[in-house]
Order: C-alpha cells, then structure tokens, then sequence
C-alpha cells in the first residue's frame, strides 16, 4: 500500500528501510527532547514568577486567614526570605529532582497527587478518540469521496452547527436531556460504567466535527491524485479504491490531527471533568487553582506538559513508521 | 498574481488537463459554488444581529440585570415582563442574556485583536528573519501550539485576578500561537514572491516592504484567523466564567448564568437553555464568517490562477 502511495519515486530497497527509519526515529526523539526541556524550563520559570508577581507569595502560600506568625514561618520555611535569584536556583534544583513541594491542604507528595490522577483523564480522552475515529472515519470518507448531492450537503452544515456548540455547552445539554428529562443516565462520575457515555459524548462532540474535516479535504484530494486515477483506469471498483487508497493515506491526515489537536483535547477535557465530577487532571487542576494550591498547580501543569510532549513523540514516531514520504524527504 | 513563474516540470505538465478538479473538494464547508458569500452573509447578518441587540439592550426599557426580586423567583418563559424567566434570585434572563452579550463581544474582540496583532507579528517575524531568531521564534511557536493555552489562562487568572481587563489580557496573551504558525508559515511564501523579491533587491527596508507588500498579501488570511480566534475567544471566556475563575461572581456573563444554572437544570432548564443559545449563536456567526471568508479567498486565489 505504501508503494502504491508513492509509485514515482519508491524506489528504495527494504534492505536500507530499517537503518534509515532508526534515523529518522532518532531525530524526531532529538528534536522534541529539545522542545520538552525548553517548554519545561518556559512553564516551570513562568510559575514561578506568577507567584511571586501574585504579590506576598508568603501570604498566598499560607492560606487566607493565617496569622503574621504562620506568614513568617512558611516565609523562612519557603526560603522566601531570600534573594530572587537564590530562590529560582532552589526552584530549578527542585524541579530536576521533581520535587514539587506537598499540597498546602491535605500535605501530601504534590506529584504522587498528580499521578494518581492521571489515568482518569487519559482514560476518557482515549475512550473519546477512540469513538470519534469509529465516527468519523467512515462519514469522512464518504464525505470526502462523493463531489455532491444534497445528503453531503445536509451533513456538511450538520457538521457545521456540531461544530459551533463550545464542549461544556454541550455537556450540560447532554445533562439536561438524558440526566433531567429522561433519568437514563447519571450526571456525575462514580456509578460505574453508566457514568462513561456522556462525558465521553462530550468530549466526541468536540472532536468528531474537525476529524471528519480534515478526513473529508484529505480524502478528497487523495481521489484527484494520479495513482487513484490510475487505479480507476485499471478497472478497480469504486469501494476498492477509496479503501485501498484514499483512505490509508487521510488517515495519516487524521493521526497528524490528533497529535496536534491534543492540547485542544486537554482543554476540552479540563472543561468536562468539571462539568462531570470526573476526578482526573482537569478537575484537580481547576480544584487547586481555586484554592491557590501552589505546589499542585505546579506539578499539575509539568505533569500536563510531560503527556503533552508524550503524545507528541508518539505521533512523530508513527508517523516514520507509516509514511516513508516522510523518511525519503529527511534523508 | 505570480506570472508563470519558473515552476519545475514534470508533474506540472498536466495541470491543464486536472485544473478544474480542485472545486471539488473546496465546495466543502459551503454549500454549492455560491456556497462561500451565502455562508459569509448569514455569518455576517447573525453577527451584526447580535452586536445590534447587545448594544440597543440598554435602550429598550428591558429590567435590569441586577435587580433581584425574590417574590418572582424562577418565572418560566413568558412571564409578563420576563420574555425569557427569571433566575434564582428573580432577575431578568432576556436582560442578563444580552449584558453577557456586550461583556463576551468585547472580551471576545479584546483578546482576538491582542493575540491576533501578537501573532502576525511574530509570524512574519519569524519569516522574515534568518539564524538564530527564527529559530528562536519557530521553537517558541511550536511549544505554544503544543500546549493547552486553557491550562495557561486558568493559571494566570487565578493569580492575576478577575474582571473584564484580566480576562481579555490574559486570553489575548495566550491565544497567539495558532495565528502566529499559518501566518509563518504563508510568508514564506511571500518572502519569495517576484514582486515582494524586487522590493527587498531595489534596497527597500525591510518594514517598508512588509508594510507595503506582504500585510496586505497576508490580509485575508489574517481576517480568517481572526474570525476564528474571536470564536474560540469567547468559548474560553464562557467556560472560564462557567468554571467560576472568569467573571467576577454575580456579573451577569453567559459563563456565569450556565455555572448557576447548573442548579436549576431539573427546575428552570430557561436559565441553561438561555445562555447556551447565546453562546452557540456567536460562535456560528463567527465560524460562519471565517468559512465564508476561506470560501472568498480560495474561489479568487482560482480566479488567479495561482
């Protein structure tokens, strides 16, 4: 199939594709290393000084109404006291040894917090892709391979109007409709599966409209290429070639989508754990915010940042592994 | 605009025979081939319908938003002098709808207007320049791109504070980067452009030809972009308001009424179903309005032949 992708010029023997795609493997993982450290430094750096621009860091890490003694306890405790310059070498000292502090409420490992929570949220943000992709991949190729008629024309501005409803709208909609009017399912998280479908429609609502986009545009620019058109000259039926070559190649599309739709996702997915009790990053994240948790916030948005750069690195990877337009072009 | 340039041969020698293909797929979004200025002009009416309305609320003896009466709590619709309800407290929804409305416009185009001058600066200054800044700025575009601005606001109001300013800053600051990318990455395009080539070896300084000759290349990109950031603008501003770190309590914006609505789903849907129309009105004339656009440029980039 990949041969067929790219017939003018695969002209590169199997024997060279191994070594050639550990390379390019490599330099994706040298890049985005680079990418992480320096992201890391930018956010963990902003953090800092967000706090302390907040006015007396001291005041704000003791809590609201601590008396002038606690003030000047956690300052000497917090090393507050200190120069700037000083207190960002210990800050930079500590994030190398992912030390992030303990939480101001309940005094547990900041980071241990932040785990914990984790796999509540890639839980749903994968159940969500995974629907949207069984949603979105047959309707896009469809819309993508028929030029016309009024039932594309009926989808395309459904998809539209999908696309107009903000994630957090549409999951008090959802809450309304099968929550309040009908009581099938339960508004919050913590019953059991039945607390699966509608943060997870939420978060689908969000992604199938963009995923059938672009599907849809690369889908149809695939139908135009030579090789389609080639293959329809050669006698292939119409199913055979947008499935065996229109759609291996929109997919790539799609993949490239997901990677980089993945802090839209994160975004979307704060929202909806909010909305849903969902005791994942977004939530806690959202919680501790609130309360001006420091140390959680802090080892919230590293941790954020890490998954972030993970999935970025995935998708890079997979894609020198699919698409050996992509090898050819870098060596 | 490009006269037959030297393009390369080869798979080009067949374009005659392909050229009118590409409709095909650029009929997506709009409706048929007139699809673009009807998308563009029902975009366009919605949104100058609700400025209208946002704006003449004030004038049209509706009740006050603020004023609460605990007599008339939780009015449905179509209560004499309450076209929408009333609230928990016995306030307006119709009135509180439409003061949301001038508080989201604005934080809305506030932040659009921040974050998209931040980003057509940066783009083209990362296309403009060579070594080690466009390096600099590329990387700093790229780990923008990859990262939840949401996260960013969040974090940066709770600390900064609440209100209008903090709000529309804060969003402005933090939205650029996708802006910044498409800009980017359309100048270099221009950058080697023949007339934008003939300006830069004629000695022209560089901010003249970028004034002269590539902003108003970039312009209906740029007008796409905005559209867009101006949508997803006041979605974030809504759920930033809906997540209680937004508005300040009380003020009377689309977030706010869905967070206090949440109470009230199984007895005054009106207070969710209200704002969330509004909402979802805005961010279709905007999205209608950028596709409508995208159609414009696209059927007379044809036209062009480019």
């Amino acid at each position: 199939m990949a041969d067929v992708a790219v017939p003018a010029t695969a002209t590169a023997t199997p024997a060279v594709a191994p070594a050639r795609m550990l390379r390019a493997v490599g330099r994706a993982l040298v890049t985005r290393l680079t990418q992480l450290v320096a992201l890391l430094l930018v956010v963990s750096t902003a953090l800092f000084f967000l706090l302390r621009l907040s006015g007396d860091a001291a005041r704000v890490l003791a809590g609201e109404n601590a008396s002038p003694e606690t003030i000047e306890l956690v300052r000497a405790q917090y090393g507050l006291d200190r120069p700037l310059v000083v207190q960002y070498g210990v800050f930079v000292g500590q994030l190398l040894r992912l030390d992030f502090g303990t939480s101001l409420y309940n005094g547990q490992d900041a980071l241990a917090l932040v785990l914990e929570r984790a796999p509540a949220t890639l839980q749903m943000s994968a159940l969500a892709v995974l629907v949207s992709a069984l949603l979105a991949v047959p309707i896009g190729t469809w819309l993508g391979a028929r030029s016309g008629g009024r039932a594309r024309n009926v989808v395309t501005v459904l998809i539209s109007c999908v696309q107009g409803v903000p994630g957090f709208v549409t999951g008090l909609l959802l809450i309304q409709v099968f929550a309040v009017w009908w009581g099938v399912l339960p508004s919050i998280a913590g019953s059991g599966w039945t607390s699966l479908p509608l943060p997870i429609l939420t978060l689908t609502a969000f992604l199938v409209p963009q995923l059938i986009r672009v599907l849809a545009a690369s889908t149809g620019e695939v139908m135009r290429q030579d090789y389609v058109r080639t293959a329809v000259a050669n006698g292939a039926g119409r199913g055979t070639v947008v499935a065996r070559h229109a759609l291996p190649n929109a997919l790539l599309g799609v993949t490239a989508l997901l990677g980089s739709q993945f802090a839209a996702l994160m975004s979307g997915a704060m929202l909806t754990e909010f909305i849903f009790a969902w005791p994942g990053l977004g939530l806690l994240l959202i919680n501790s915010v609130t309360t001006l948790d420091f140390p959680l916030v802090q080892a919230t948005v590293f941790v954020i940042a890490v998954l972030v750069f993970l999935v970025n690195l995935a998708m890079d990877i997979v894609f020198q592994v699919v698409d050996p337009r992509l090898r050819r072009r870098a060596a | 605009m490009s006269t037959p340039a030297i393009t390369p041969a080869g798979p080009d020698v067949e374009t005659p025979e392909v050229a009118p293909a590409p409709r095909r797929m650029f009929r997506f979004g709009g409706a048929r081939r007139g699809g673009g200025p009807v998308t563009l002009g029902i975009g366009v009416a919605l949104a100058l319908g609700l400025v209208t309305v946002a704006l003449v609320a004030p004038l049209l003896n509706l009740a006050d938003p603020m004023q609460t009466d605990l007599t008339r709590r939780l009015n449905p619709p179509g209560t004499p002098g309450h076209l929408l309800g009333t609230d928990q407290l016995g306030r307006d929804v119709l009135s509180r709808v439409l003061a949301g409305a001038r508080w989201s416009l604005g934080i809305g185009s506030t932040a659009m207007l921040l974050g998209v001058t931040i980003g057509v600066s940066l783009g083209v200054a990362a296309a403009w320049s060579r070594s080690w800044l466009r390096t600099v700025l590329t990387r700093a575009i790229d780990i923008g791109i990859s990262f939840p601005y949401l996260v960013t606001a969040i974090t940066v109001v709770a600390v900064v504070g609440r209100g209008f300013w903090a709000l529309a800053l804060t969003l402005g600051l933090v939205c650029w980067p996708p802006v910044a990318r498409v800009v980017y990455a359309e100048t270099l395009g221009l950058r080697e452009r023949e007339y934008v080539l003939a300006a830069r070896l004629m000695g022209v300084r560089a901010v003249s030809t970028v004034a002269n000759h590539v902003l108003p290349a970039l312009r209906p990109t740029v007008q796409v972009m905005a559209a867009f950031t101006f949508a997803e603008m006041m979605i974030s501003e809504s759920g930033l308001s809906f997540l209680g770190l937004g508005a300040p309590l009380g003020e009377p914006t689309w977030g706010n009424a869905l967070s206090e609505s949440r109470s009230y789903l199984a007895t005054a849907p009106w207070m969710m179903l209200a704002p969330a129309g509004a909402i979802v009105i805005a961010v279709l004339a905007a999205n209608l309005i950028g596709d409508g656009l995208t159609a414009r440029s696209r059927r007379r980039g044809e036209r062009l032949g480019s």
